[in-house]
């Protein structure tokens, strides 16, 4: 069964219309980029998966994991498994890391009916997944991002990914703002991710993600609908030719 | 009859012709004390539409109705007190129900041989040197008609006497309950302070009443003198009944080098109004003000205070925080006087509300009166709904909805309850906090 089925999906944000008919099917143990110019809908695409609320769908499916997720509400969506790494994540001041994290991790155990994590449990869950992002254990106390910079956000939002073991992780230019160093561990946190019952969705401005996290399929985005597929080579041909060369192909 | 008389009679309640008189307990001081109470209310009546401090509050459902004093304390079931009872929480308890002291619900071990306290009803016989001497001259019987109602018809209170340099550990928590009435009931709690230089405490006062068919009236004053290099924490923490009225009139004299600090945090009554004010009568004196409401339905709360700088350098912190959900209705106006001598004065004030329904409103204005010329005086309000991208983020994962909004909620919260001082009050803040915000969050969103 697909992990993800889009299907002819229309969206509109403050009365326009952003996407126009996506159709993309995500099988589990694929990497999928989606690419595209400014305005093309990439950030519409996961905030419309995501449940964001301003977004109003007018036409098409997203079946997810056998079920219509446009019926479920943001928790519940995050709870079946997927998992949304925000392009700005945003500060939290006077919450918890910690605390909000084991909250999250206890949810979507609770909905899934497996035992909710102690204190003393979760603590070695954290300690475990930290190791791998080279991050540091005060981290966990401070207020949820509040003083960290931009490439630090983006590097707990895979940490939270991590912890998280979502079905589907859609990360919405995790790579906007990251310098070299960053971005490389960032995408070992990716990459540690990848197995043959994940699905992982990469929207992406710059092919340079691509090198790091190597995508199994590239989409291209243009004006709210796909226009073009293929695989690996294509992002390169982008990076090599700009996007108006397929402004003829479209 | 003149027209000054005329428009008072008017001010009056047609419910209320006459004060209630509380016994004077054999005690002149205290016989004298109420026969200029009662003559102040005559001149002044209830406060009206047209004083501009009460211009937001509708009395109407307190002046209109005929509240009758408590004849004789009523029970309290063991289940309603451990509602309410910090005494297994870590602090000192002294318990009056119906407004009159049961030592016999109380619980202070260990605090006489620290501090000396009495009620009032008793002080009126022995110690009455001592609370006459202090009764009512913080908050004298001119403030307001409510104030001069509580002078006149206190039946008890207590008197809270901190020698110098005492440091007292536990809180002393004073917790006033009212028990269930056959009929429209006032009562009037009455606390007086007097901590001598160095002495440290933590006074918390809980008002609660339970739930019944008749409204209830609390008209409570407290009155603190701050020695020097004193410091009190002032805590007010009102869980009335979903019926109840609830008006407070609170006054601290602040010596010098000594450190005022109150918390109101009100959440239960239908209709409250606080009344602070504090004096910082000498240089260096400090006082730190904060404010924690948390209403729905169609509450109405008001919390007017004054921030009085007679001398110099002397600091003041305002922090009021409001969180409305429903028809609920808040109001603040914190007044900063500072006088002629009081150069020097730095003082900020912050007001911030967070509306969770379309229907809240919140009517937030600083006061400032500024007579001295060498002077830091900062104010700011702010007032908008729980921040949409925080919400969202919390959900995307995973967290239900009531659960992210009583995070939020409790977050903002956070600040005035990280100012608590005391430990032990802190926790039992936080707690109470976190408690009223996730029902407040399943009474608005289903579980």
């Amino acid at each position: 069964m697909a992990l993800l089925e889009v299907k002819n999906l229309h969206a509109k944000v403050q009365g326009r219309e952003i996407l126009k008919g996506i159709d993309l099917t995500i099988n589990p143990g694929e990497v999928h980029a989606i690419m595209g110019p400014n305005g093309s809908g990439k950030s519409t695409l996961a905030s419309v998966l995501a449940g964001r609320e301003n977004y109003e769908v007018t036409d098409g499916a997203a079946i997810f994991n056998g079920k219509d997720i446009l019926e479920l509400s943001p928790d519940e969506r995050a709870c079946e498994g997927l998992f949304l790494a925000f392009q700005y994540p945003v500060e939290i001041p006077g919450v918890s890391t910690s605390y909000f994290l084991k909250a999250a991790v206890n949810a979507i155990r609770k909905y899934r009916g497996e035992p909710e994590l102690d204190a003393m449990d979760f603590l070695k869950l954290i300690k475990e997944k930290m190791k791998l992002l080279e991050m540091d254990q005060s981290f966990m106390n401070r207020s949820i991002n509040e003083g960290f910079s931009g490439g630090e956000k983006k590097r707990n939002e895979i940490f939270q990914m991590t912890v998280l073991d979502p079905k589907l992780c859609i990360l919405d230019e995790t790579d906007s703002g990251l310098d070299i160093d960053a971005l490389k561990i960032v995408s070992q946190g990716v990459n540690a991710l990848r197995n043959p019952n994940r699905g992982i969705l990469l929207v992406t401005h710059y092919q340079r993600l691509l090198n790091y996290i190597v995508p199994d399929f590239v989409h291209v985005l243009r004006d709210g609908r796909i226009i073009k597929s293929g695989d690996k080579s294509l992002a390169l041909e982008l990076e090599a030719k700009g996007y108006g060369w397929l402004e003829n192909a479209a | 009859m003149t027209q000054m008389a005329q428009a008072n009679d008017r001010r009056k309640s047609p419910a209320l012709h006459q004060p209630f008189i509380g016994p004077d307990y054999g005690s002149q001081w205290l016989a004298d004390f109420r026969r200029a109470a009662v003559a102040h209310f005559d001149r002044i009546g209830y406060p009206s539409a047209d004083d501009e401090q009460w211009r937001f509050i509708n009395l109407a459902p307190i002046t209109q109705t005929a509240f009758q004093p408590v004849a004789e304390p009523g029970h309290i079931a063991p289940q309603d007190m451990a509602k309410y009872s910090l005494a297994g929480r870590g602090c000192h308890e002294l318990t009056f129900i119906d407004g009159v002291f049961a030592p016999a619900q109380s619980h202070f071990l260990g605090l006489d041989g620290l501090i000396e306290f009495h009620s009032i009803k008793n002080a009126a016989g022995g110690h009455s040197e001592r609370v006459s001497r202090y009764l009512g001259h913080e908050l004298p019987t001119m403030s307001n008609g409510f104030a001069a109602l509580n002078a006149a018809g206190f039946a008890d209170g207590m008197f809270l006497y901190l020698p110098a340099g005492v440091v007292v550990d536990k809180p002393i928590h004073i917790l006033w309950i009212t028990s269930r009435h056959k009929r429209p009931t006032v009562v009037f709690p009455r606390l007086l302070i007097s901590g001598c230089s160095q002495s440290r405490a933590t006074v918390m006062q809980t008002f609660a009443s339970l739930d019944s068919d008749h409204p209830v009236l609390t008209n409570a004053a407290t009155e603190a003198i701050c020695g020097r290099d004193s410091q009190l924490e002032l805590i007010t923490i009102e869980r009335e009944a979903s019926h109840a009225f609830h008006i407070t009139n609170q006054a601290a004299h602040v010596h010098a080098g000594a450190n005022v600090q109150t918390l109101a945090f009100n959440t239960g009554a239908l209709l409250v109004r606080n009344n602070l004010s504090v004096h910082l009568a000498e240089p260096f004196a400090q006082a730190t003000i904060n404010g924690l409401v948390i209403s729905s339905g169609n509450q109405r709360v008001d919390n007017h205070t004054l921030l009085d700088h007679a001398r110099e350098n002397c600091p003041s912190h305002e922090l009021y925080k409001s969180l409305l959900a429903g028809n609920a209705a808040g109001v603040f106006r914190g007044k900063i006087l500072v006088r002629p001598d009081a150069q020097k004065t730095d003082s900020k004030q912050t007001s911030k509300t967070m509306l969770l329904s379309d229907d809240a409103v919140m009517n937030s204005q600083p006061q400032l009166e500024i007579y001295a010329n060498d002077v830091k005086c900062t104010h700011g309000s702010t007032t908008g709904p729980i921040d949409e991208e925080q919400l969202f983020y919390l959900r995307s994962r995973g967290v239900s909805e009531v659960q992210a909004r009583s995070l939020l909620t409790y977050a903002f919260a956070g600040d005035v309850l990280n100012r608590v001082m005391s430990p032990v009050a802190r926790e039992i803040l936080s707690q109470l906090t976190a408690d009223c915000l996730r029902q407040l969050h399943i009474d608005a969103v289903g579980s």
